[in-house]
């Protein structure tokens, strides 16, 4: 073992050594690789960069991966057994959705539907058996849009981006004018519509004066509202909030093995209604859509590195040639066969090793240099990291290098006949 | 007193594209501890091979070699390139220092061989003594082109003697140097016999080779001892 060690250190000694006396070569060396070796590193930080950025659209719509989301069919039955189920279990939240308008009452509203503003889904008409249709109500200033009404805070396991204002706090008492933080699409609704703050949820017992008091992003393009389930209740009851026939849902999300996912879902099942549960593994779908890609790019940049070390190799050869006498009398004074080649299998891995930090180096530059000058206006960009995963690829890719390109100069080395010093 | 080496027989065959030629012919050669001996010839009478079969940088093809009284005849490479750090010291006519490297770290390259590790404090003590012994030590921090002919020659020889070998192989060390020079050469090797180091000097130089205890002749590969006048 020591023995191993003093020819590791050895090779790292002499290896060292005879890169600072041909600086020249080394560079040489190291610019032939250092684009073989930036491609790798390049595509392997845009992958990951890809990878998370859609990653992290999807957390906001389906939700963190591992989470186990549990759907069923709403009914005001099933509704008021979530409530109950998950009124003292933490790491659990049921969002219930349903279709809300806010603004005059008795109109159709800009966007009937809930659609996104500019697009039009239908609805806010009465169609007769002939095909023709007519307009339900008069037009008016109203946006109708999706109320999610939450048990907890959701962003456990939709990590919703924060825009502006506040979020919910759900350790004060329930507000009677229930608090409302709004996406982005209906916010924009909001900010170009003069709209009057009266909330219409069918079955309340009266309109609500609603208080607005964020924007996230949540990654959905339709206008959507998030409240406090308790702050609603004081209007209308958990299972009145239920539409049967709104297509809405009762959607619970709980954290990994939450073991009330098998009680809820026992008790549903004790009421004849059947629930679905599925759990989120959207990296691993997502990395399975851009493996293809990855393959693709990194083999290009195997072919950028290959040439790379085409060119370490001819250095590599070149040099072994000029040194055969230094290599001879190191024979001559004892040194095996074995660490001659290690010496300058040394020298070419540290070349790649040094490739790879200055290759490595400049990707995290230029992403950081990226993410400051467009953060702004490509959202994937803002607040971006140097991938961990790139910077190992890098440091791998020279490695290989340093191998490939070294592997022949080496034996050349390690052939050397210790005679050479005796006829010079 | 046995010897450090004994060469019994030793014949080398050079097989090239023309015909087998014989370089060493029956060589019988003993070398003893703190003793010296020159081998004179003409170019090409193979006194370089001689030093090569010595020094295990090659092989006989027939004969017997004994060192320390240890039959070494059939050694594998790796074992040879032991030996060779542990029992041998080189000279050679041109010195072979990396020009890219100082004096000191010249020394150095026959620790630093991977022949077990020594600490930095006590390879730079091991190399300063060295260097002290051929009288140079001021010049360790010099690179070659900055010394003289002599001075590099003297620095081939501390790299010889750095790790106390028991055997020094000279190959016509003073070649390349002036006669005052040369003398200065061999003056180091010789101090070197003192401490107990056996050397074999292979030279064309007359002078020299009369310092030596014992001078042989080689021939067309034949080694006889040569009777002083």
């Amino acid at each position: 073992m020591i023995r191993l060690s003093g020819r590791f250190r050895s090779a790292l000694i002499i290896g060292l050594q005879g890169i600072r006396a041909r600086k020249t070569r080394t560079l040489l060396s190291m610019i032939s690789l250092f684009l073989g070796v930036l491609a790798v590193v390049v595509v392997q930080t845009g992958a990951s960069v890809a990878e998370r950025a859609m990653l992290a659209d999807v957390e906001l719509t389906e939700g963190i991966d591992g989470t186990t989301v549990l759907e069923m069919n709403p009914t005001p039955e099933a509704a008021k057994i979530v409530v109950d189920t998950l009124k003292s279990s933490t790491g659990a939240t049921a969002l219930v959705s349903v279709t809300a308008t806010i603004g005059e009452p008795g109109v159709t509203a800009i966007n009937p539907g809930g659609s996104p503003f500019g697009e039009n889904w239908g609805g806010g008409e009465i169609c007769n058996p002939d095909g023709t249709c007519t307009a339900a109500a008069p037009p008016g200033q109203a946006i109708d849009l999706q109320l999610s009404a939450m048990t907890s805070d959701v962003r456990e396991f939709r990590p919703f981006r924060h825009r502006s204002g506040a979020w919910l706090d759900f350790t004060t008492m329930p507000a009677m004018a229930p608090r409302l933080v709004l996406n982005e699409e209906a916010a924009k609704g909001f900010a170009e519509h003069r709209v009057p703050a009266e909330l219409h949820i069918p079955g309340a017992t009266s309109n609500i004066t609603p208080q607005f008091i964020g924007v996230v992003d949540d990654g959905n393009n339709a206008p959507t509202a998030y409240t406090r389930l308790d702050e609603l209740n004081n209007w209308l009851s958990a299972e009145g909030v239920v539409d049967p026939n709104g297509g809405n849902g009762v959607q619970v999300m709980l954290a990994p093995g939450n073991p009330v996912a098998q009680v809820l879902t026992a008790k549903l099942r004790g009421i004849g209604v059947d629930s679905y549960a599925r759990t989120i593994n959207s990296r691993r779908d997502m990395r399975d859509e851009l493996k293809l890609f990855r393959l693709i790019f990194l083999a290009m940049a195997g072919l950028v590195l290959l040439i790379g070390v085409a060119g370490i190799l001819n250095v590599g050869l070149a040099t072994v040639g000029e040194r055969v006498e230094e290599f001879a009398l190191r024979r001559a004074v004892g040194t095996p066969r074995s660490l001659l080649a290690g010496i300058v299998l040394a020298e070419t891995l540290l070349t790649g090793l040094l490739t790879a930090a200055a290759a490595i180096g400049l990707s995290a530059a230029g992403l950081k240099a990226l993410s400051a000058l467009f953060g702004d206006q490509q959202p994937f960009l803002r607040d971006v990291q140097f991938p961990w995963e790139a910077g190992v690829a890098g440091i791998i890719a020279g490695l290989i290098a340093g191998i490939l390109g070294g592997f022949v100069p080496a034996l050349r080395a390690a052939g050397i006949p210790i005679a050479t010093v005796m006829r010079a | 007193m046995s010897p450090l080496i004994e060469l019994t027989g030793v014949t080398k065959i050079l097989k090239g594209q023309q015909e087998p030629r014989t370089i060493l012919d029956g060589v019988d050669l003993e070398v003893h501890a703190g003793r010296s001996i020159a081998i004179v010839g003409r170019s090409g009478s193979g006194k370089s091979t001689l030093l090569s079969v010595l020094g295990l940088f090659d092989r006989a093809d027939e004969g017997a070699y004994r060192l320390d009284g240890q039959d070494i005849t059939r050694l594998p490479e790796r074992r040879a390139a032991k030996l060779r750090s542990s029992h041998f010291g080189f000279v050679f006519q041109r010195f072979f220092l990396l020009k890219h490297l100082t004096a000191a770290q010249n020394v150095s390259m026959a620790l630093v061989n991977g022949q077990g590790w020594l600490p930095r404090r006590s390879r730079r003590a091991q190399v300063m003594a060295a260097l002290d012994q051929v009288g140079i030590a001021h010049l360790a921090k010099n690179k070659p082109a900055r010394m003289s002919g002599g001075e590099q020659q003297r620095v081939a020889i501390a790299r010889a003697l750095v790790r106390n070998p028991k055997i020094l192989l000279a190959d016509e060390p003073t070649g390349a140097l002036d006669t005052e020079t040369g003398t200065s050469v061999i003056d180091s090797l010789l101090a070197a016999t003192g401490r107990g180091c056996g050397l074999v000097l292979v030279t064309h130089d007359r002078d020299h080779a009369a310092r030596m205890d014992r001078t042989l002749d080689l021939v067309d590969g034949v080694l006889t001892e040569r009777v002083p006048a």
